[in-house]
This record gives C-alpha cells, structure tokens and sequence, in this order.
C-alpha cells in the first residue's frame, strides 16, 4: 500500500512538470507548426537563474525565482525576434526552423555548461530541514505540494488567457491559419513572439520547479525536452488539453513501469510509450 | 476614381505566364466582375492583390498614392483590403462568433492580454451575423458548418473589417438560392455604401444582374473590359469560352 500510494504521488509530481513543459511547448507548436526544440533548455535558464542569483548573489528566493521566469521568457522571445522570425520571413521550411532550434539549444547549453560547470546542483537551501507530508502511507515534501499548486495555476492562468482574452482567440486564429490571420490584420509575429515569452517562461519556471526538488545540470533540459515532447505527441501535439493527459499518462506508466524493475527502465519506458502511440494513435489521445 | 490599378502586372509559375503584363484601373464604388475561363489567372490576380503570391514584376496602385512592387499579406487590412477565398478558410477551431471577435481585436497585443470584448464588438458582430443568417450559429465551431454556412462566414469575416475593397473570389459557388440571394444583396449594399467589389465568377447570369463593369482575363492577359452588356455580346469573350 505505501509503494502504491508513493508510485501515484510520484507520478503525478512528474506528470505536472511534464505538463508544464508540454503546455508551453504545445503553446509553441500550436502557433508556429515547428518543434522548437530549443524549448528545453529554457529549464536550464531558468534553473541557473534563480542558483546564480541565490547561491552566488545571496537574494531573495522568491525575487530570484521571478527573475529566472521572466529571463527564460526573455531568452525564448529573443530566439524568436532574432533566430525563428528572420528564417520564417525568408520562407524557410520547418525543418531549417528545427534544425535553428536544435542550434540554439546547443549552443545555450555550452554557454551555460561553461558559466556554471557541470556538477548537479540543487537550488534548495537546506535538503533535511525540508517539511514532508505523510498521506495514504506515502510521503510528499513541501516542494512538491508546491509543484503541484504552481502546477494547476499555470494551467489554469493559461486556459483562461486563451479562452478569456482577445490575445488568446488571436492566438487561437494564428494556430488555425496564421496567412489568413495576417489578411484580417491580426499582428502574427508581434503576438508569435509574446506566444514565445509565455511558452518559454512556463519552461524556465519548470526547470527551477525541478530544481528545487532535485537538482539542476547543464543538461537537464535535454531529458525535460524529450519527457515535454513525448507528452504532447502522445496527448495531441498542438493540443494544451492533450499535452495535459499525455503528461500525466507519462508520468503514471514512467513510474509504474518500474515498481518492480530498475529506475534505470524509466526514459525506456517513456519512449516505448511513444512508440506505441506513434504505431497505433500518431495523432494522439486528443486529436481526431 | 480609381481605387485600385495594377500596371504591368507579371506572376510567372515555372515558364507559364499566369498574369502577363495586366494593366487594369478599378473605379471606386463599382461592382467589377473578373471572368474567363479556368486557368485564365482570376485568382492568381486576386492571390497577388492580396499579398498571398509574391509578384514577379509591374506594381500595384492603391488610391492612386500608394504604390506597391510587392504586397504583404499583413499590409492588406491596413490599405483597406478584405478577401474571401475560393477555397474557404476559416479559423476552424473557433466559434462562428468568436471567427468575427477575432478581427475586431486589439492591435495593440500588450493591452489584448488584459481586455475583454466590449457591448460594442458584440454588438457589431451581431450586426454581421445576422446580415449573413448566422447568429443562431454563433456557438458553433466552424468547422462544423456546412459548405454553404461556411462561405458566407467567410463573407461576413470580410465584412466586419469594413474594407474599402473586397475581393469576392467565387463566393456564390455551392450556395443554395436562398443563400445566393443573402450575397447578392450583401454585394449591393455594399455599392451603396460607396465600397468596391472584385467579384470572380462563372455564373455569367450572376454577372450580368451585378456587375457595372467587366475585366475579362484570358491566358493571364486582359482580354477586353467594358459594361457587361457590351462585353458579354463580344466576339472575343464568347471565343476565349467556346473556342473559335
């Protein structure tokens, strides 16, 4: 019973910041149709972030986690201001946007390899002192109540921008058919790079969130990119409700997976995971 | 007054010449028909009105001052330029209403973040709604109307931009009369609003109880313009139809 119990907090935990990660991803997608692979290190960006600003400059937490966000979401509009839009002006296809992408995700990653070093670090300021909760015979800390919280806000903050706003039905309309909506006067590449902002925020908010919890490494996004992707092609790419479920299925069969093997299966799991939709339901849970 | 002019105007696919050196000068509040045979380059010309092809040479005049040697399809609305497509295309994820509500949106995206639609917005897009006999379709998506619902979707998205000139391209294909009826009168108002039509169609009937004026297109070059009394009896027109 407590394994069990453990194994559903778990999965959930992750499956929330693979739903993060897959929300700004999809948000990304919805409005430019490329995979911006980039996208995954925006958790790096943020995580580094907020550990420089704390451990090195000694601020205020909360002040440091805003000003890891927003420099995540600053970093992902300038990738879009200054990579993604010069190529999307000259016509150039979806895979020289991906490839762009990969470039840039690379390229962020050694910058902050070098700043930063390699090791794994943790953004918490003391791992023992840390509160946990025991329900159901299984234990959550307070970080991952925090997750969680954090989590379903964002979730919710989006779906509400999107449905409740006018920037949310022009968001909407550039997904739909991003020609038409330049005729009707819609300003695309204006809303395109906030659409960027948003997506690249939620990421960097992500990767702080997983710092916290465990740790942060030049390389963490790599694992969150594939974790975020796998989510949305198994929910529905393009669809913000479908990166939701495939996030959550992710982390129930990821953490299920291994109750009785290796945590070691886990990545194995995830891509097997993908297979089989890719196999069976390439269009996902969500889209028809 | 001339509206609209294009002199010269070149769209190349590969070695074949879908506009070839057209020259044609629009009147303000005139319904002009653009008829010819398929693959005569009506829509190709409408494509490059738009912006949606990028031209190959020749310019674009719009209100006798602003000249264009390309136009971009985000220029369109600012320059008072609205289309339909021959292919319809809609936001299809969105409601009908919602598809109308979108264009009325804030061009500044900052404070589109923060405002919600006014009584004003809803009001308007009432307003066109119900000129095209869609609001009781409001709460639809559009993606599930049907072909004809769709077109005149498609019309009254045009129509709540309140364009100068709007570029109708083959939108009484698939209607059902009642629907024909709605878009005829639609194109009527709008000559009495003073705004301009480009109209391309097939259904010469159509033509001859709209149109003030005909440009008659035949292998991407004009071939005759005139009243459509005049320009439907030519030799030339009846040949580039039936063949010689």
């Amino acid at each position: 019973m407590e394994i069990f119990s453990q194994l559903i907090f778990n999965s959930i935990i992750a499956g929330a910041v693979y739903a993060l990660i897959a929300l700004g991803f999809n948000l990304i997608y919805g409005a430019t149709k490329f995979l911006n692979l980039a996208h995954g290190v925006m958790t790096a960006i943020g995580g580094y972030t907020v550990f420089y600003f704390t451990k090195t400059l000694d601020w205020n937490i909360y002040l440091a986690v805003i000003i890891g966000i927003l420099f995540a979401g600053l970093i992902g509009f300038s990738l879009d201001k200054f990579v993604y839009f010069p190529l999307r002006k000259r016509k150039a296809s979806n895979m020289v946007l991906l490839v762009a992408s990969f470039g840039a995700f690379t390229a962020i990653q050694a910058i902050i390899a070098i700043l930063f070093n390699s090791r794994f670090q943790t953004l918490s300021q003391n791992t023992s002192a840390q509160k946990s909760f025991e329900i159901f015979g299984g234990v959550i800390t307070q970080t991952q109540l925090i997750i969680l919280a954090s989590a379903a806000l964002i979730m919710t903050g989006l779906v509400l921008l999107l449905h409740k706003t006018r920037f949310g039905k022009a968001i909407k309309a550039i997904s739909d058919d991003e020609e038409v909506a330049k005729i009707v006067g819609i300003n695309t590449n204006k809303i395109i790079g906030y659409v960027f902002f948003i997506g690249s925020a939620i990421a960097g908010f992500a990767g702080i969130l997983v710092g916290f919890d465990t740790g942060i490494e030049p390389t963490m996004g790599l694992d969150l990119l594939f974790k975020g992707v796998i989510a949305s092609i198994v929910g529905g790419i393009g669809n913000l409700y479908g990166g939701v479920l495939g996030a959550f299925l992710l982390g129930f069969v990821e953490n299920f997976g291994i109750w009785k093997i290796s945590g070691d299966w886990k990545d194995a799991i995830a891509f097997a995971l993908l297979i089989v939709f890719l196999i069976f339901r390439p269009r996902g849970i969500m889209n028809k | 007054m001339t509206i609209l002019e294009t002199r010269n105007l070149i769209k190349r696919f590969g070695g074949v010449h879908a506009v070839d050196h057209l020259s044609i000068e629009v009147e303000k509040g005139r319904i002009n028909g653009i008829i010819g045979p398929n693959g005569s380059g009506k829509t190709t010309l409408i494509n490059l009105l738009s912006g949606m092809l990028a031209m190959d040479g020749g310019e674009i005049i719009i209100d006798d001052v602003q000249k264009f040697t390309q136009m971009f399809p985000h220029q369109v609305f600012f320059y008072g330029i609205a289309r339909t497509f021959q292919n319809v295309r809609l936001f299809e994820q969105m409601t009908v209403l919602d598809n109308i509500l979108v264009i009325l949106t804030k061009r500044n995206v900052f404070s589109s973040l923060f405002e919600k639609h006014t009584e004003y917005h809803l009001k308007k897009a009432e307003e066109v709604l119900q000129r095209v006999d869609l609001w009781k379709k409001k709460n639809q998506l559009a993606i599930n109307l049907s072909y004809g619902q769709r077109k005149l979707l498609e019309i009254a998205r045009a129509l709540v931009t309140d364009a100068e000139i709007y570029l109708l391209d083959e939108s009484f294909t698939g209607l059902f009369p009642e629907m024909r009826k709605i878009v005829s009168n639609i194109i009527c108002e709008l000559k009495q609003e003073n705004k301009t039509v480009i109209l391309i169609e097939h259904d010469m009937g159509l033509i001859r109880e709209l149109c003030d004026y005909i440009f008659v297109m035949n292998e991407g070059k004009l071939l005759v313009e005139g009243k459509p009394n005049y320009v439907l009896e030519g030799k030339e027109v009846i040949e580039a139809y039936l063949g010689k």
